[in-house]
């Protein structure tokens, strides 16, 4: 997944849902891919926890991507980053997934 | 009074207020107005709106017959002031008849010439009060009855109500018998404002008014400080009234704080000297706080509560005390501090509050949100205890307000309430971090903090002003960035923090904002300001060397 630009309400909400249509067809591993990520607020923050919280109880993994560190102080702050992955470029995230399975 | 020539295009940013009033007063002709009291700061403008409320209701309807009485301090025997009151109403509801202005300029006028007058115009009601006020002439108190309730029974006899707009009403509870003041003269009025049909709308000092009965329990309708445009407004209409040129500095229209009666004073002052500059408008300011219109007034109220020099220098003293401290302050302390009593200081503390120098909480008391107020108290406690001079108050003042504009760059920006508009100060910030070379990390940080502060503005000034006005000063060493918001509640008032909603908290995660904005910034100030509330965020800043590099975390 690749949201892109201000994550709030609307932004978080649409990677919601995508990310439970992809829990719903099956998938157990997500990458956010945070490379377009220009800002993100308390609203899109909170929704990401929803989106957490929805991965975890599908017993699926998260990995987060090219991430500025702003918005990863901001998950931390949150205590979402622990139930994440994070890594620098997307492809690590692939490598690592593939390695898994 | 030249009623005739209030513009109401001239009364900038508070149409609406007057619109909600005459609203209110018309409700006179179902019966159905209650009475309420204006409630503002010193300046504010509540006597302006009661003016073009008359104005209107004079010149642009029917229904309702205004009367405007100003409560005059050298008029408060009962018999002065039952006959200028009666006088007043009558010539005013004649006037309102034909649109008659003339009749205003008869305050003079004998009771006797005026039931010459009422007869002339076959005005049977006037008639009919006028005798009855004679007849009681030998009871004070029931010529005074009869004066407050004139209103009331000339809309039994004419069928047309009476808004009854009365200003410096805290000097009722002055009314006097044979020279003493007697406090429950005042509670006559309680009688005519209970009527439907003669609304009497109110103003005055406001912490007197609460200690009237006969005022507390009225409806308060709050005046607020002109928010930024209508201040800009007036200033423009101000300069082109004196027909100058000039730009008032942002940050001196910030410290003005909406406040009509300020603004009109510094401009005036300032307009003194063709086109002014912004050092022109700088040492208007200077010199209205140390020795002008505005320094008179606040030191004329001072002389009222503290007639004695010496109980005013104590005052002064307790007050630039109160001014520099930060947290609220007991009668105790001051007691302590000033070797007084815990009466003294008791009556100390009241007096200054009465005056309107301090604002009282909770048993403790706080300076008022007046920046103008502040400046007066220090230049008047700097020349009365501390003997200093004009020159060397010119040059503290010069010091501690004009170079903070020297040495900032400083952007102002107004945001609507609408879809993602603090995303326009975090652009703006990013763009002003390129200007001036500053390090794209902090700058990355502020804008997170600045984004919720925004987001908080926003939604906690949803219904009022619905503007959020934003201040990025960029100092030497700090970005100080201000988000001020019309919103009140936002700020507790014991511990200076805001409110946590718990509801939002659970619902939508907003609770981590002030999280968020105390972990990206190095300071938090939140500060209650005559307009609403201010949350202002400084961040360090370091000047970057290179271009920035794209930051990213790694974790594995």
């Amino acid at each position: 997944m690749m949201p892109k630009g201000y994550i709030n309400n609307l932004g978080a909400e649409n990677l919601a849902s995508t990310s439970e249509e992809f829990i719903d067809k099956g998938s157990k591993k997500l990458v956010v891919n945070f490379s377009d990520v220009q800002f993100i607020n308390t609203i899109g923050l909170s929704i990401f926890l929803s989106i957490v919280q929805n991965t975890l109880e599908s017993k699926g993994l998260l990995c987060f991507t090219n991430m500025k560190k702003d918005h990863r102080e901001m998950f931390e702050m949150a205590g979402l980053i622990k139930h994440v992955k994070v890594f620098k470029e997307e492809k690590d995230a692939l490598n690592y997934l593939n390695g898994r399975s | 009074m030249p009623f005739n020539a209030l513009q109401e295009k001239d009364f900038f940013g508070r149409l609406q207020e007057l619109d909600n009033l005459t609203k209110r007063v018309l409700q006179a002709d179902r019966g159905q107005a209650q009475s309420a009291v204006l409630s503002g700061q010193r300046g504010i403008g509540k006597t302006e709106l009661l003016k073009h409320l008359f104005g209107r209701l004079f010149w642009k309807q029917d229904r309702v017959a205004p009367f405007w009485y100003s409560v005059n301090p050298a008029l408060l025997s009962v018999a002065d002031f039952s006959k200028t009151y009666l006088v007043r109403f009558i010539c005013q509801r004649l006037a309102f008849i034909k649109k008659d202005q003339s009749l205003f300029y008869h305050d003079g006028i004998s009771i006797d010439g005026l039931s010459t007058l009422v007869e002339e115009r076959e005005a049977f009601w006037a008639k009919e009060i006028l005798d009855q006020f004679i007849q009681c002439s030998g009871d004070p108190v029931d010529a005074l009855r009869l004066a407050l309730t004139a209103p009331h029974r000339s809309t039994l006899s004419t069928g047309i109500p009476v808004a009854v707009l009365i200003d410096d009403f805290h000097w009722i509870k002055g009314l006097h018998l044979g020279g003493v003041p007697d406090h429950r003269l005042a509670s006559l009025f309680q009688e005519p404002m209970a009527h439907g049909k003669t609304p009497h709308m109110i103003s005055g000092n406001m912490a007197e008014l609460q200690e009237m009965p006969v005022a507390s329990g009225l409806e308060r309708i709050q005046v607020h400080p002109l928010g930024p445009d209508a201040t800009s407004s007036m200033v423009l209409s101000l300069l082109n009234a004196h027909e100058a040129e000039g730009v008032v500095p942002p940050l001196l229209i910030r410290q003005l704080g909406g406040n009509p009666y300020y603004v009109g004073c510094i401009v005036t002052r300032a307009c003194e000297k063709n086109n002014p500059d912004e050092n022109d408008f700088w040492k208007a300011y200077i010199q209205e706080i140390m020795e002008g219109t505005l320094a008179h007034s606040w030191s004329k109220v001072l002389k009222r509560f503290f007639p004695d020099l010496g109980q005013r220098r104590i005052a002064l003293a307790i007050t630039s005390k109160i001014y520099h401290t930060s947290e609220a302050i007991s009668c105790q302390r001051i007691a302590k501090i000033f070797a007084l009593t815990d009466s003294q200081a008791n009556d100390m503390m009241q007096a200054l509050y009465l005056a309107g120098f301090i604002r009282g909480e909770f048993g403790t008391f706080r300076a008022m949100d007046d920046r103008i107020l502040r400046d007066i108290v220090d230049s008047l406690s700097m020349r009365e205890i501390l003997a200093k001079s004009t020159h060397d108050l010119e040059e503290h003042f010069h010091e501690a307000l004009v170079p903070q504009k020297e040495k900032a760059v400083r952007f102002d920006l107004t945001l609507p309430n609408s879809k993602d508009a603090e995303l326009i100060v975090a652009q703006s910030l990013e763009q002003i971090g390129k200007n001036l070379n500053i390090n794209q990390d902090a700058i990355g940080q502020l804008q997170i903090a600045v984004i919720e502060a925004c987001i908080n503005a926003i939604e906690h000034g949803r219904g009022m002003d619905d503007k959020v006005y934003i201040s990025i000063a960029a100092e030497e060493d700090h970005l100080e960035v201000s988000v001020e918001s019309a919103g009140q509640e936002f700020i507790v008032q014991e511990t200076g923090e805001p409110y946590r909603d718990q509801e939002a908290t659970k619902t939508t995660g907003r609770g981590w904002g002030i999280k968020l904005i105390k972990r990206f910034v190095d300071q938090v100030k939140f500060e209650k300001t005559t307009y609403g509330t201010k949350i202002v965020l400084i961040k360090k800043i370091e000047k970057s060397a290179s271009i920035h590099q794209e930051d990213t975390a790694i974790r594995d």
